[in-house]
């Protein structure tokens, strides 16, 4: 494409971008505003817990996913992963809580094998992200199901119900972790020099390797967090459902998407904020949960989920 | 100097080495089928083969077209399923209504892929994201309508699924028609051509005069209209409507697509390739079957063989 | 045959083509000549259909027309070659020369027999044979322009556009194609050839019209004009305003900097040695594809060697990456400007800072306020036109965009700076200024390695200069006799003919 066409498509979408800037923060007070109009306790603390409470598990996928889209990437195999983790955490039949902290290092570790495999086939394998990560959700599965056959049965030490849906001054013990993560991840895409080389390699891989920024290694990292992130994620949804079963999670690879999209992350990679991908998240559920309020069927929200991803994709794509 | 086709067509396989991989597959497993099992080698087993895997085989042909054309449809598991309920829905209510509802519903298809066509095309959304979406909407509808598989079909339709003429199954030679008309289509006719253009370089065929709008509104429309032709396949099979059939076919699809040499990204690929790849699926699983190997096993040697098969060629450039 | 009469094409920010006229006639071949942004490819796409203009009418033919479509005009008898090949990799020779008007059996199918012989007495009257079999990406990038070309010939071809066709192949491929064009011109076709080698322009065009920042300066019979002339038209001031005063470092005094000796990086770079002192700028010409830029890039490690030796100064360089080269000093301002270059989805500060990443980095972070610091300091030095350091470097215009990346290098380089292309696609006021940068970093010590295309620019700024053919440096030229001719004789070595009458011109 030549230049002048490119600047073409620069100039028109000048307006688009700004409509983009502030689409993400409008949509979200006009979600509340309408939940609260449709239904005047949705305000209330008790809903607000509630809300929060559900979007903890998915928000922590998204921020994994965030960074791998930012590298030009995609990860389908999180919910797979996700499912995984929960089916490993009950291998061990603990019952003290003290067993909590060896179950999430141990699930840590394996879920940073799975995005280490999944970051070498998409940078030293050239795969494309789609397709290996694609695999790497059927390998997970058949893993996952051989190893149950079919029907987890092992248990979970009580703390992880905690964890999962417990309160602590009222802030829901979930929430409390992704903020922790959230400020974590934060600082380093937003304030720490890795960050600035995530944005590098997602923006220009070519260039990031003649500045001397190993573009390779920078997104190896990226699907190693985005898989540690899912990992525990995984951990923290079985806390809030209670039970395992081999789906858990099933249909979050694209509801982290999706929220990641909704939030501004450009899916070419190298532009978008980890403020953005969570408000996202948040976004998302609070559309489930308004399906919910209106007292649609539960599945109508994949029609809405639906029906927002293009049109969302497509007020963001010209602004490429 | 004279030519002749089948100069031509020697030439053609000498070339493409991803088909030798597929051929270099299939005969591994068939000569591994007659070791193992004294059932798998007959001309019995060889036909049921073929009937199974009629479904895959439609879903692929659809897939193997958007994918030529640089694109891909991950919508084809939703349509199958709209179509089965679709189809079985109205045929219960209405079973004078049998024979055109067939071509209703592959109609229905066509519509459907023309609208994932439409849609990337006019928005510029990477039809990954679109056909995600589409999916989204047609499962949401669908399991509002229904949650148990639903609707019926006078008993004579099930001779399409399991008919046979001379021992022939009647499906497998539906599909196998169905490869060799879109076989001619892609080698003989100037759109067909026009197919590997508009995925080799949009822009080289756009200045060649080439309407390539037209080319990927057709391509998306077959995607659809395979996949309803699957889907009509499976109602012949089970009789009704199942709003869960469809899941696992989206992914299914893609797998011999790969394996036939096609590139995602597009440009490339014989469309009988696709189908050694299809049928290399089936025997595979026809053969883990035999030796009782599990279904959750077959999925991890799934998941492998996508991973080898596209890690064995490293392509030049990356896309989603 | 095609005339355009006050053509004007705005794209935002830009006025591409200002009410620009233009005549060309059957049997002549039609010179198009300008700097790059004048708006030749504009032209082009214009009359190509690609682009709708926004003011002007086209007769083609005598009669009026509106395209609005590429294959409308295509169908009319226009055919374009672009410089990047219209052509389909995985379709054969034959199938690409009959893309979209395959002969068809009776039954509406290709005929894939009488595409095959059509093709092969197609190219029999280029007297250029491919295997029309073959799939086009097996193909040399000589043979697939020949494929184009005999595209053009199968259609009713009355106006032929050639845009820079020999930027990607050697002389005697160039001297090949010549032929070719002469050969349709003299069948009555009306020949559109688009070029900056001046050379060419002499050897092969009847007239020439010259564009210059999208406006028309002028069309003249080639008979009418010398060289300087044609240069005076092109770039709107003489040449000895254009280039600062060269000053030669005394070699003897110094040494060097760089030494490289028997680089070999296949397929391009075999076995290459020289020397870069401190404060020379040393100039690689040679034609596309000689592998100037390979060597490049082999030096600063972002290509892989497979033997010789580098030494920086006293030290050995033998384990290269990128990220070593700029530890040690060096600094690598790639062709590509948009590829290879800048990060356009970040601010300019970003782009500066982006080698020297870990001078910014402190335990709490990376030091915003330092890095917008410094980016200030380079947008003065090198009088950047930006708003500021957290201004998109995407809404910049090339010249700037080209004043960032030497913001970026120069900051992270204390030795060797390597310039690739360094005044692509820039206009001549931006030029001017980035020759005068170039010239003051050579002053302040730092050796400095130009590949350039445009032999005025080598001619101009080098103290010393290498030729490039086949991935062999094959000549060497200094101080007096920098000269295009001497360069170009190197260029094509032992390539008589053609090519060399050309540069005697």
């Amino acid at each position: 494409m030549s230049e002048v066409a490119a600047n073409l498509s620069e100039g028109t979408s000048k307006t688009v971008k700004q409509l983009g800037r502030f689409i993400v923060p409008l949509s979200l007070m006009l979600l509340v505003g309408t939940a609260t109009l449709l239904q005047p306790s949705f305000l209330s603390v008790n809903n607000v817990q509630d809300i929060l409470t559900q979007a903890a598990p998915l928000a922590l996928v998204v921020l994994g996913q965030a960074f791998v889209i930012l590298v030009r990437g995609l990860d389908l195999s999180v919910a797979s992963l996700m499912a995984s983790a929960a089916v490993l955490a009950t291998a061990f039949n603990a019952t003290s809580d003290a067993m909590i902290p060896v179950i999430f290092l141990i699930t840590i570790a394996a879920s940073a094998g799975v995005g280490l495999i999944n970051g070498l086939l998409v940078t030293k394998r050239n795969v494309s992200p789609f397709l290996a990560t694609l695999a790497m959700m059927i390998v997970l599965q058949g893993i996952r199901f051989y190893y149950t056959q079919g029907a987890p049965s092992g248990s979970l030490p009580e703390g992880f119900r905690i964890l999962g849906a417990g309160r602590i001054a009222g802030i829901p013990v979930n929430m409390l972790v992704f903020f922790f993560f959230f400020c974590i991840l934060g600082w380093l895409l937003h304030k720490s020099s890795f960050g600035r080389k995530i944005y590098i390699t997602g923006g220009n891989p070519k260039s990031a390797n003649l500045v001397g920024i190993q573009a390779d290694r920078v997104t190896i990292v990226c699907y190693v967090i985005c898989s540690v992130m899912a990992g525990i994620a995984g951990l923290f949804l079985v806390g809030f459902v209670g039970t395992v079963d081999n789906w858990v999670g099933r249909g979050y690879e694209l509801d982290a998407i999706v929220a990641c999209v909704l939030g501004g992350i450009m899916l070419t990679g190298g532009k978008g904020t980890l403020w953005g991908a969570a408000t996202g998240a948040l976004i998302l559920t609070l559309i489930f949960n308004i399906v919910i309020i209106l007292g649609l069927p539960v599945q109508a929200q994949l029609i809405i989920k639906g029906i927002i991803i293009i049109f969302v994709a497509g007020l963001f794509s010209r602004s490429i | 100097m004279t030519y002749s086709k089948s100069r031509y067509l020697v030439r053609r396989l000498q070339l493409d080495p991803s088909l030798i991989i597929v051929i270099l597959l299939l005969s591994i497993v068939v000569i591994s089928g007659f070791v193992l099992s004294d059932r798998f080698g007959t001309m019995r087993n060889f036909m049921n083969v073929l009937e199974q895997s009629s479904g895959l085989g439609f879903a692929s042909i659809g897939q193997a077209m958007v994918v030529i054309v640089g694109g891909i449809d991950l919508s084809i598991g939703a349509v199958v399923t709209a179509s089965t309920i679709f189809m079985a829905a109205v045929v219960d209510l209405h079973p004078g209504l049998m024979i055109p509802m067939i071509f209703g519903t592959l109609l229905f298809g066509a519509m459907i892929g023309f609208c994932n066509g439409y849609i990337a095309m006019k928005t510029g959304v990477h039809p990954l994201i679109v056909t995600l979406g589409t999916a989204s909407i047609l499962n949401g509808s669908v399991l509002i309508y229904t949650l148990q598989p639903t609707g019926g079909v006078p008993y004579w339709f099930e001779e399409f699924a399991y008919g046979r003429i001379w021992n022939v199954p009647i499906s497998g030679l539906v599909m196998l028609s169905c490869f060799a008309l879109i076989w001619l289509f892609l080698r003989y006719f100037q759109t067909g051509r026009a197919f590997y253009a508009v995925g080799g370089s949009p822009e080289a065929a756009r200045l060649s005069g080439i309407q390539s709008n037209r080319v990927i509104l057709l391509a998306y429309s077959a995607s659809g209209f395979f996949a309803a032709l699957a889907g009509v396949y499976f109602v012949s099979r089970t009789g009704v409507g199942d709003p869960r059939i469809g899941d696992p076919i989206t992914l299914a699809s893609i797998t011999p697509v790969i394996l036939g040499g096609l590139i995602l990204g597009g440009g490339k690929g014989n469309i009988l390739g696709v189908l050694l790849g299809v049928i290399l699926i089936s025997l595979l699983s026809n053969l883990l079957n035999y030796m009782n190997i599990s279904t959750f096993v077959q999925w991890v040697i799934q998941g492998v063989i996508i991973i080898i098969a596209v890690s064995v060629y490293v392509h030049k450039g990356k896309k989603l | 045959m095609i005339r355009l009469d006050g053509i004007s094409k705005i794209f935002p920010g830009v006025k591409s083509l200002d009410k620009v006229s233009f005549e060309s006639v059957s049997g002549e071949v039609h010179a198009l000549l300008g700097e790059n942004g004048a708006g030749k490819s504009t032209l082009i796409k214009t009359i190509s259909g690609a682009y709708i203009p926004d003011e002007g009418t086209i007769y083609f033919d005598g009669q009026k027309r509106k395209w609005s479509s590429p294959k409308e005009a295509r169908d009319a008898g226009i055919h374009i070659i672009y410089q990047e090949l219209v052509l389909f990799h995985e379709l054969s020779v034959a199938e690409n020369i009959f893309i979209g008007e395959a002969p068809l059996t009776r039954f509406g199918t290709i005929d894939y027999k009488a595409m095959y012989e059509r093709a092969d007495e197609t190219l029999d009257r280029l007297g250029h044979h491919i295997d029309v079999q073959a799939l086009l990406k097996s193909l040399s990038v000589a043979d697939q322009q020949m494929v184009e070309i005999a595209k053009a010939l199968v259609g009713q071809t009355k106006l032929l556009v050639l845009d820079e066709p020999t930027a990607v192949i050697s002389g005697r491929e160039a001297e090949l194609l010549f032929e070719r064009v002469k050969l349709l011109r003299d069948e009555g076709v009306c020949i559109i050839y688009i070029s900056h080698r001046l050379e060419e322009i002499f050897s092969i065009a009847d007239r020439v019209t010259v564009l210059k920042d999208g406006q028309l300066i002028g069309t003249r019979n080639i008979e009418e004009l010398d060289r300087d002339q044609l240069v005076g038209m092109m770039v709107g001031r003489e040449l000895k305003d254009i280039f600062p005063p060269k000053r030669i470092p005394s070699l003897e005094a110094s040494r060097p900097v760089l030494t490289v000796r028997n680089l070999c990086a296949p397929p391009k770079v075999k076995d290459v040695s020289f020397d870069l002192y401190a404060g020379e700028i040393l100039g690689i010409a040679g034609l596309v594809g000689a592998g100037r830029s390979e060597v490049a890039h082999a030096v600063f490690g972002s290509m892989p060697r497979s033997s010789g030796t580098v030494t920086l100064g006293s030290e050995d360089f033998n384990t290269p990456s990128p990220r070593e080269s700029i530890n040690r000093g060096l600094g690598f301002l790639t062709e590509d400007r948009k590829g290879e270059g800048l990060m356009m989805l970040l601010d300019t500060s970003a782009n500066i800072s982006a080698p020297a990443l870990q001078e910014f980095t402190t335990a709490t972070g990376l030091d915003r306020a330092h890095e917008i610091q410094v980016a200030k300091d380079e947008i003065d030095r090198f009088r950047i036109a930006v708003p500021g350091p957290e201004s998109d470097v995407s809404k910049l215009s090339g010249g700037n965009q080209q004043k960032v990346l030497f913001g970026r290098w120069t900051r992270a380089c204390r030795r060797v700076l390597i310039l690739d292309e360094p005044t692509r696609g820039i206009d001549v006021g931006a030029k001017v200024e980035i020759y005068e940068i170039i010239r003051q970093l050579a002053n302040d010590g730092l050796g400095i390695l130009l590949i350039s295309s445009e032999l005025a620019e080598i001619v101009g700024l080098c103290t010393r200069v290498l030729v490039m053919r086949d991935g062999l440096i094959t000549g060497e030229v200094e101080g007096s006799q920098i000269i295009e001719e001497a360069i170009m004789k190197y260029a094509i070595a032992k390539r008589e003919s053609l090519a060399l009458d050309i540069a005697r011109h």
